[in-house]
């Protein structure tokens, strides 16, 4: 016989003896524990606990412990899936945070263009308009000065003919072409001297 | 009035188990406790089934109303369930919780439907109906149901056999057979042997009879507490002089109501305690190398001091 099989008698054998000792010594010391009174209801304890054990761990247990796993996983399986939802929502209110602030800042970007294009144009508008206008302007002093100039060189038409007359009529002649081509160069000469 | 007059003078008498078929040479063959037991076992089953059809998981027709339990009461044994196993085994046991629940369930709900029903005073009302219908029976202190089946050391002390094959073929399939064997040296060297031995075969032995010492006198001593103060109540309220008697008659009265809520409390209390022993017992039988088995024994220490 080896060693180990040395120790399991000796221990088997151990426990036995104390059990057994130990089992009679508490039903000798205790006066409640008087074996003709209570032997059989301890042996009714002993066979009935085994049936009603038996009975509800193949009828009883078994389904409630498949409801209790069931309900578990369910619930993880639940709370599994609310957290997924709150992951999406959370990911989906950054994104609608991101985009509106993307539209925030392209809506301030296009403000900020609209009102650079708008100022822009109003120079531009403005510069033309001033462009215009300063040519009108010079237009309209061209032309004043074009109408003054005819104005003035037919005011000097006008006086040499009648100068022209009036000599005649004084000097009682005619006066040729010549003469009066003459008188006005002089005439206008002397008249821009004066206006010069 | 007469049987709380009995109470008074010996409540002993009232709170131990009656015979009722008694052999020839003076073995009690069946005794109220019996019936109490068969009762129980019964109720057990009957309740059972019906728990377990109402936890059930429904058909998927019921859509979402499949996973709730539509009783009550199945609910509250469901939620019982749950924490004993979730909260108070698995986190000693581990992976062995499952093959285990079945027992541990069992024997949660049998002691705490005999303490329950210990809680119920049947002896009195039998001993109201034995008195009229058959004196003879009372006159034998003969009753056919009644007392708390939790209450006899014989009872409790075949649940902690249970309890102890349960904890040691719990141990040696979880060490082997060597294992177990090599367990209760408990690490020593050879030479300690032949004391480490002995004493971890009493201790064997110990732990189960603590469980059943501690059942059984929790139950007796409340029972004999409740029984002294209903005997103060008979007594006070039929004393000569009222002035003296009626104030200790209101005042048991109020005792009496008081220690049967903690009675009610104990009922869970003690039947839980046994599980939890017996878990914590089937715990330590493990590998020394799990993590809650230095925490098992320290727990086990404790209650066993």
């Amino acid at each position: 016989m080896n060693r180990f099989a040395s120790f399991t008698v000796f221990a088997a054998l151990a426990f036995v003896s104390t059990a057994s000792s130990v089992a009679v010594a508490a039903a000798e010391a205790n006066p409640i524990a008087k074996p003709n009174e209570g032997f059989a209801a301890g042996v009714t304890a002993l066979v009935l606990f085994t049936i009603v054990c038996a009975i509800l761990s193949v009828a009883v247990w078994p389904k409630i412990v498949k409801g209790l796993d069931e309900r578990n996983e369910k619930i993880k399986g639940e709370i599994a899936a609310a957290e997924d939802a709150r992951k999406q929502a959370k990911e989906a209110l950054n994104e609608y945070e991101k985009n509106l602030a993307d539209a925030r800042a392209q809506a301030q970007q296009m403000l900020e263009e609209t009102k650079a294009t708008q100022n822009e144009l109003a120079a531009q508008l403005k510069s033309k308009a001033e462009t215009e206008l300063n040519e009108m302007r010079e237009k309209a002093k061209a032309d004043i000065e074009s109408a003054k100039k005819q104005a003035l060189d037919e005011l000097y038409s006008q006086s040499v003919n009648l100068a022209t007359v009036m000599a005649g009529k004084i000097l009682q002649r005619e006066v040729s072409v010549n003469d009066e081509q003459r008188l006005m160069e002089e005439s206008l000469a002397e008249l821009k001297t004066v206006n010069s | 009035m007469s049987l709380s007059l009995t109470l008074a003078a010996d409540p002993v008498q009232h709170v131990i188990n009656h015979k009722f078929i008694v052999s020839e040479n003076g073995y009690w063959i069946w005794s109220a406790i019996q019936t109490n037991m068969v009762l129980v076992s019964a109720v057990m089953i009957f309740v059972g089934l019906f728990v377990a059809k109402s936890v059930a998981t429904g058909d998927e027709g019921q859509g979402h109303g499949r996973w709730v339990t539509n009783n009550r009461f199945a609910h509250m044994i469901e939620v019982i369930c749950d924490y004993l196993r979730e909260n108070t085994v698995r986190p000693m046991i581990g992976e062995r919780t499952n093959a285990m629940m079945p027992f541990l369930w069992t024997i949660f709900f049998f002691i705490l439907a005999n303490n329950l029903l210990g809680l119920i005073p049947i002896i009195d009302l039998h001993n109201i109906l034995a008195g009229t219908m058959a004196p003879e029976m009372l006159a034998q202190h003969k009753a056919f149901i009644g007392g708390t089946a939790t209450q006899s050391i014989w009872v409790t002390g075949a649940l902690g056999l249970i309890a102890a094959v349960v904890i040691n073929l719990a141990g040696v399939k979880e060490l082997g057979l060597a294992g177990y064997l090599k367990h209760l040296t408990a690490g020593a060297p050879i030479f300690v042997w032949p004391i480490i031995i002995p004493i971890e075969i009493l201790g064997t032995v110990i732990k189960p009879a603590a469980l059943t010492i501690r059942l059984f006198a929790n139950m007796t001593a409340g029972h004999i507490l409740v029984a002294v103060l209903i005997g103060f109540v008979a007594t006070g309220f039929t004393n000569d002089n009222p002035l003296l008697g009626f104030p200790i008659g209101v005042a048991s009265s109020l005792g009496v109501i008081a220690i049967y809520f903690l009675e009610l409390f104990i009922a869970f209390l003690q039947a839980y305690v046994f599980m939890f022993l017996t878990t914590v017992f089937i715990s330590l039988l493990s590998h020394h190398d799990d993590h809650d088995h230095e925490t098992s024994h320290e727990i086990a220490e404790a209650f066993l001091a």
